[in-house]
């Protein structure tokens, strides 16, 4: 190997380095630094912390549960059950992954809410829906797509459907294949699952500032964002910082967990038969189906239906007859500011999935050199910590210089979620045959060259899955977005936000509506070609 | 696995690289301007359309003249203001604000400019300090279902089940609250018996209004302007001027005594000329000037307002344990 080939290893880890000490460590060391020299609340203040603290807990282990079992239930139905459709109820079950949680939260107050569509239709409207109940209902829906892939993933590798198969033909019924085999190879997967779930819960904003802060209930995300956005008081400041950091230990903390748990969740070898153990001439179960159908329709497409009909509406509290719909709340939100707002959203979620993949891809690629080790660590850093405590920290290291600026921003859309996009790629390389990159290097291509030449076309649909993934998180990203934003700088989502704060429903609603179904009508063709979500799992 | 395809990378590269210039293009030009330090800066909590309408007044009688606005409720602009001085300077050249007590603060601390417009007389005095200026007046009046019967605020605990603004989110909801704390006839007593009758706290004047559009509140406490906004639109709302008056609070418009803008001067005083107070009594807000026409209204109280400056932090607090316990 030659000198020139070595070089440009270094020149990667040290780019990747910096890159990585900028947007996280910097950031997270001042924030903990800072939080230190201010440690102590008093009174009131404190009393509202702590409420907020047990709040966010309370979230967090609910949503665990609730994600959970849906996610786990979800997927022994299209796996182990002979439904009818299933292409279809998967892209079901995945639905809410294009959806940005808070307008699932506003979609279901339209829906459920008193004077939503349910109240104008049959008079009953859900009482629970502000306040913990909804809280943590629509941040659980958001999460089942993602406990439902995990367990997919877990199915398909830990639990050999031989084995399955070998009870049932000895005799077994359905149901005990499932308590005694199924379940039992799952567990560690599930709780690595339920930990994620956890750590979804704690760090979600959007939820809770739709449902929770109108009826006073505030998680930790919430307060933060009233004490950074909303206050003029210096104790508020300190309270947000201090919380920022105990949410970040929490986080940090379980998703260590959950990364111990599901180490071994899609990397063992498949079973050659792919899905389970269906036997030929199984009756197809349409009364399973339709129970997942009512589950999707209720918690993702009612709603959304709901959040239309309101953006059609011509004035709020009017029923959604034909006679008072109308597009004029749809041009207002085209207006040019708000035009301005889209444009800048889709700049930063193009910028933000392409960086964040390079980055990724650069650490991916790597993992096996001399500090491999050290940046799997920063990784999953970087994965768990929430994003208003890296808004938080952002604003502590980088805010003298960069405050209100849209670089600001893209920093910590980069930093949040360039490990997204590292996941995809090493998830997937870690399944690469090592044959043909052998073959190239003992042909005398370097390393490098033979990782760019061999590695990289192979990887094409995890690094495509990946980008996919960033530039959805991106454009619908409001928690560091409603914190980081200044004159000149705002996004879609936050406009959205803001205009629901100003109790403006038919306008809020009609520009939810322009954030999320453009990007459903683009994905849901892509996800029914099964070929993708197969792809990003790795189960091939 | 598919197969190894012969070397796309050229390709990828390229397209990397479109992606990458789109996305810097797209992400620039909604920001153009902000790196301009010759653009007057302003901070204001005024509706946007009022602004969108000044502003485009401004521009067409100084096309040279760049303005940026940064338009957020009282509770956000405070805040960017609170963290701005925390880190050394404001940001803005002019704040233009919704109601007197969020910006005597400044003024106690020196942040603006004591000067005189062009137009201060035409501001009444009641309505104008040294450094700030009226530019325009609203009226928290109420806003009821379409068969309440409620014919003034000493009406309103009796309805139960009614909706009023937050005053840390909406200086206008502040205002009310330095009201009736402040009359000897109403005090807080007003708001406790709001409380225990089963009235309900929400953020904006806007939640207000669709608040009780939607049958979820009998009645509530908003903005004049919310609520004729929300009638025109065909919303099942009645606007009802109380009996004793609608509460007026006025919204100042000041310059920061630390701004080096020319224009900033010009700007004051074109949102308190003739021009500039039609171009805001066309979007729904009453004038501060008498002298431009003005067809709604009624009765109004005013607010001691120097008095409520004084006991600020204890009335919020007051209220606040009322309400968010």
């Amino acid at each position: 190997m030659s000198r020139r080939w070595d070089l440009k290893w270094v020149a990667l880890t040290l780019l990747v380095g910096t890159l990585l000490v900028v947007l996280v460590l910097w950031p997270i060391g001042e924030l903990i630094a800072v939080a230190i020299e201010q440690y102590g609340l008093e009174g009131a203040d404190a009393e509202r912390a702590r409420q907020s603290a047990v709040n966010t807990l309370a979230v967090g282990l609910l949503v665990a549960v609730v994600a959970g079992s849906l996610g786990a239930l979800g997927a022994l139905v299209t796996e182990r059950t002979a439904v009818p459709g299933k292409a279809w109820l998967r892209v079901g079950i995945l639905l809410p992954i294009l959806i940005p949680p808070f307008v699932s939260a506003l979609s279901w107050t339209r829906a459920y809410g008193p004077g939503g569509l349910t109240d104008d239709l049959l008079g009953v409207s859900a009482d629970g829906l502000f306040g913990l109940f909804g809280v943590v209902a629509v941040v659980a829906v958001n999460a089942v797509p993602l406990s439902y892939l995990l367990t997919v993933a877990a199915l398909n590798s830990r639990v050999e459907s031989d084995v399955e198969r070998a009870a049932r033909i000895s005799g077994a019924s359905p149901a005990s294949t499932l308590g005694t085999i199924t379940v039992p190879l799952l567990a560690p997967a599930l709780a690595g699952i339920g930990a994620l779930g956890f750590v979804l819960g704690i760090n979600a904003f959007g939820v809770p500032a739709v449902l929770g802060s109108p009826v006073g209930f505030r998680t930790v995300t919430t307060l933060i964002y009233e004490d950074l956005a909303l206050s003029a008081r210096p104790e508020a400041f300190r309270r947000a910082i201090l919380l920022a950091t105990g949410l970040v230990v929490a986080a940090v903390t379980f998703v260590i967990v959950a990364e111990v748990l599901l180490r071994s969740v899609g990397t063992a070898p498949r079973s050659a038969a792919g899905s389970g153990p269906q036997l030929a001439k199984v009756r197809p179960r349409w009364g399973v189906a339709a129970l997942a159908w009512a589950f999707v329709a209720t918690t993702s497409i009612l709603p959304l239906v709901a959040l239309g009909l309101v953006a059609l509406t011509r004035g709020v509290g009017l029923p959604p007859v034909p006679e008072n719909l109308t597009f004029a709340n749809f041009a207002e939100a085209l207006d040019g500011r708000l035009l301005g707002a889209l444009l800048r959203s889709v700049g930063l979620a193009l910028l933000a999935a392409t960086v964040g993949i390079l980055l990724g891809a650069g650490v991916a690629a790597l993992r096996k050199r001399r500090f491999g080790g050290v940046f799997g660590v920063v990784v999953l850093m970087t994965f768990a910590v929430p994003g208003s405590t890296l808004a938080v920290a952002m604003i502590l290291a980088h805010g003298r210089l960069l405050r209100d600026t849209l670089l600001i921003i893209l920093a910590a859309y980069v930093a949040k979620l360039w490990a997204v996009g590292h996941r995809a790629i090493a998830g997937s390389a870690e399944n690469v045959a090592p044959h043909l990159y052998l073959a190239a290097r003992s042909s005398g291509a370097s390393s490098f060259s033979a990782v760019r030449t061999i590695l990289v076309p192979m990887l094409r649909p995890a690094l495509a899955g990946g980008w996919v993934l960033i530039f959805l998180i991106a454009f619908h990203e409001v928690t560091m977005s409603s914190l980081l934003y200044g004159p000149g700088t705002e996004t879609l989502a936050v406009a959205v936000l803001n205009l629901q704060q100003l109790g403006d429903v038919p306008v809020s609603s009609a520009l939810a509506v322009i954030l999320t179904v453009p990007l459903l009508l683009v994905a849901i063709p892509l996800l029914t070609s099964s070929r993708i979500p197969r792809r990003f799992l790795g189960t091939g | 696995m598919s197969s190894a395809e012969t070397s796309t990378s050229p390709a990828r590269g390229r397209i990397v690289w479109v992606l990458l210039c789109v996305g810097a293009v797209l992400a620039s030009c909604g920001d153009a301007g902000s790196g301009d330090s010759d653009a007057l800066v302003m901070y204001t909590t005024v509706t946007q359309e009022t602004v969108d309408a000044v502003v485009a007044a401004f521009q067409e009688a100084n096309p040279d003249g760049e303005i940026e606005v940064f338009r957020a409720p009282t509770g956000e602009v405070t805040a960017r203001i609170a963290a701005e001085l925390r880190n050394g300077e404001l940001g803005a050249d002019i704040l233009w604000l919704t109601d007197p007590l969020s910006i005597q603060q400044y003024e106690a601390d020196g942040l603006l400019r004591q000067w005189t417009p062009e137009e201060a007389e035409s501001v009444p005095a009641e309505y104008r300090t040294e450094t700030f200026f009226g530019t325009r007046i609203l009226n928290m009046v109420i806003i009821a279902g379409e068969g309440e019967q409620v014919s003034d605020w000493s009406g309103l605990p009796d309805l139960g089940s009614v909706a009023i603004p937050d005053p840390s989110f909406a200086g206008s909801a502040f205002g009310a609250l330095a009201y009736f704390a402040l009359d000897p006839a109403y005090g807080l007593d007003f708001y406790r018996d709001l409380r225990s009758n089963g009235a309900v706290q929400v953020n904006s004047p806007g939640d207000v209004v669709s608040g009780v559009a939607e049958g979820i509140y009998r009645a509530g406490m908003t903005l004049d302007f919310s609520a004729r906004a929300a009638i025109a639109d065909g919303s099942p709302v009645q606007l009802i001027w109380p009996e004793s008056g609608g509460i007026a609070i006025y919204s100042p418009i000041a310059i920061v005594d630390s701004s080096g803008s020319a224009l900033a001067e010009d700007f004051v005083n074109l949102v308190l000329s003739a021009e500039g107070q039609s171009a805001i009594a066309a979007t729904g807000w009453q004038p501060i000037r008498s002298d431009v026409s003005w067809e709604h209204g009624g009765p109004q109280v005013t607010v001691n307002w120097s008095r409520a400056f004084d006991r600020q932090e204890e009335l919020l607090d007051d209220y606040r344990s009322l309400f968010e316990s």
